[in-house]
């Protein structure tokens, strides 16, 4: 018995029953780029480019570290990116490409 | 076991100004939605549509729903055996292939929901979750000690009475449908829908008087 | 798995699709199984090997969220059944009441009639 069996058949997000603290009653308003976000999955489902299980799969899929320290549409969208190179939709090198192109886009509009 | 982040992003609203640089994820959303409409996978009316849906979906649905419900026995034999079928009826459609069951609170049944694999959610008819709903404390809490966790939103079940949690795991979605409070017998159904909170439809509060939106 | 024969009335001659009819009926006792699969999956562990009773038949037939996570959007469709546990089956500490209940949607293939 190695002891990380449980890190393998337990996924990261199946936490039903766990000790856990208080509930802290946050809550807060979408900024414009997660609301995109959402509708990005919303859509991608009804095309079922990714589906809605293929999303919560690319999540866990992320792996504790990921999951823990970044935020809820913060993981949505790096799972999607990943979920696309596995379809070969994308690439990681166009999709860095691209990504360069939209902070260089916003540095000269400054 | 990972630890939730207890909080969504780093820098308070205050401080986000149209020249700010978005930050690292924003880019990536950015970059793939461009990528996929260059592509002609997605158009940008498809994104700008759904955000028009999504904003659409409030709570005030769901307590249009909850108060018909109260006043129109037929409509909540009929809530009660297709909940999207009804809601539709009223005009909420669905966008997409979940179902709803509403679960009604009685003398003797306490109703709560909860997502502890995600943040499923009946998002057609309430909109989208709080944070609290889609963290930790919540999700690995209501299945376990449903109770206690009532309690920490002030709602205390008699022993007699049933607390039954409904776990969200498939395309089932849930909503709790709220005792009607006492001495609203001259209400409007428009004053009966104003006390309905999105907390009452997730179970964890009841519908009070003195608590309109 | 059992493919026990459904209760409805049905009309001779008429061949159900493949796993078209529920195998479970509400009231029926039933267990969810105890393999842990790695990957995704959507029955949590907390369930893994507990008996509770089938509440009502989710319609229609759907494709299995587990194969869906891979991308499978069509076919292999089988029922999702709503089925109660009392919470103090799962939990050993339990301190709530008796009654207390969970209920969760759980795909055909999870469960094993006792």
């Amino acid at each position: 018995m190695s002891g990380s069996e449980g890190l393998v058949s337990r996924l990261p997000n199946d936490i039903g029953g766990l000790t856990a603290g208080s509930i802290a009653r946050v809550e807060h308003e979408l900024e414009p780029w997660e609301k995109r976000c959402h509708a990005l999955a919303d859509v991608l489902d009804f095309k079922k480019l990714i589906n809605t299980e293929e999303k919560r799969r690319g999540v866990e899929a992320l792996g504790s570290d990921m999951i823990g320290q970044l935020a809820y549409y913060e993981r949505w969208i790096v799972a999607f990116a990943n979920i696309f190179f596995a379809k070969g939709i994308l690439t990681p090198t166009e999709l860095a490409e691209k990504m360069a192109e939209v902070e260089a886009r916003h540095i000269a509009g400054r | 076991m990972a630890h939730e982040h207890e909080h969504d992003h780093d820098h308070p609203h205050a401080e986000i100004s149209v020249s700010e640089m978005p930050g690292y994820y924003e880019v990536m959303e950015t970059a793939i939605r461009e990528l996929l409409i260059d592509k002609q996978l997605i158009t940008g009316n498809d994104i700008r549509h759904q955000i028009e849906v999504l904003d659409s979906r409030t709570p005030a649905l769901g307590a249009k729903v909850v108060a018909r419900a109260w006043v129109d026995a037929a409509f909540r034999e009929r809530l009660l055996a297709d909940g999207r079928a009804a809601c539709e009826e009223l005009g909420i459609s669905f966008y997409d292939d979940t179902r709803l069951i509403v679960l009604e609170n009685t003398e003797t049944v306490h109703n709560l929901i909860v997502c502890t694999l995600c943040s499923c959610y009946p998002r057609p008819v309430l909109g989208l979750p709080p944070d609290w709903y889609k963290l930790k404390p919540y999700r690995a809490r209501a299945v376990s000690e449903p109770r206690i966790v009532l309690a920490e939103f002030g709602t205390i079940i008699p022993d007699d009475v049933e607390v039954r949690v409904s776990d969200s795991t498939a395309a089932v979605r849930y909503l709790v449908l709220p005792r009607r409070p006492e001495a609203t017998d001259d209400y409007s159904e428009e004053q009966l829908a104003a006390l309905v909170t999105r907390d009452a439809m997730i179970g964890v509060i009841p519908v009070t008087l003195g608590m309109e939106n | 798995m059992p493919n026990h024969l459904p209760t409805q009335s049905r009309i001779p001659g008429i061949v159900p699709a493949l796993n078209e009819w529920p195998s479970f009926s509400p009231g029926d006792r039933v267990r969810v199984a105890t393999r842990s699969p790695i990957g995704h999956y959507r029955v949590p562990v907390y369930l893994r090997g507990m008996t509770g009773t089938v509440v009502s038949i989710i319609e229609p037939v759907m494709v299995d969220n587990e194969t869906e996570g891979y991308g499978q959007n069509a076919g292999s469709r089988r029922h999702y059944y709503r089925v109660s546990f009392r919470l103090r089956t799962i939990w050993a500490a339990y301190s709530g009441a008796p009654a207390d209940e969970l209920r969760i949607e759980i795909f055909e293939t999870w469960l094993e009639r006792i």
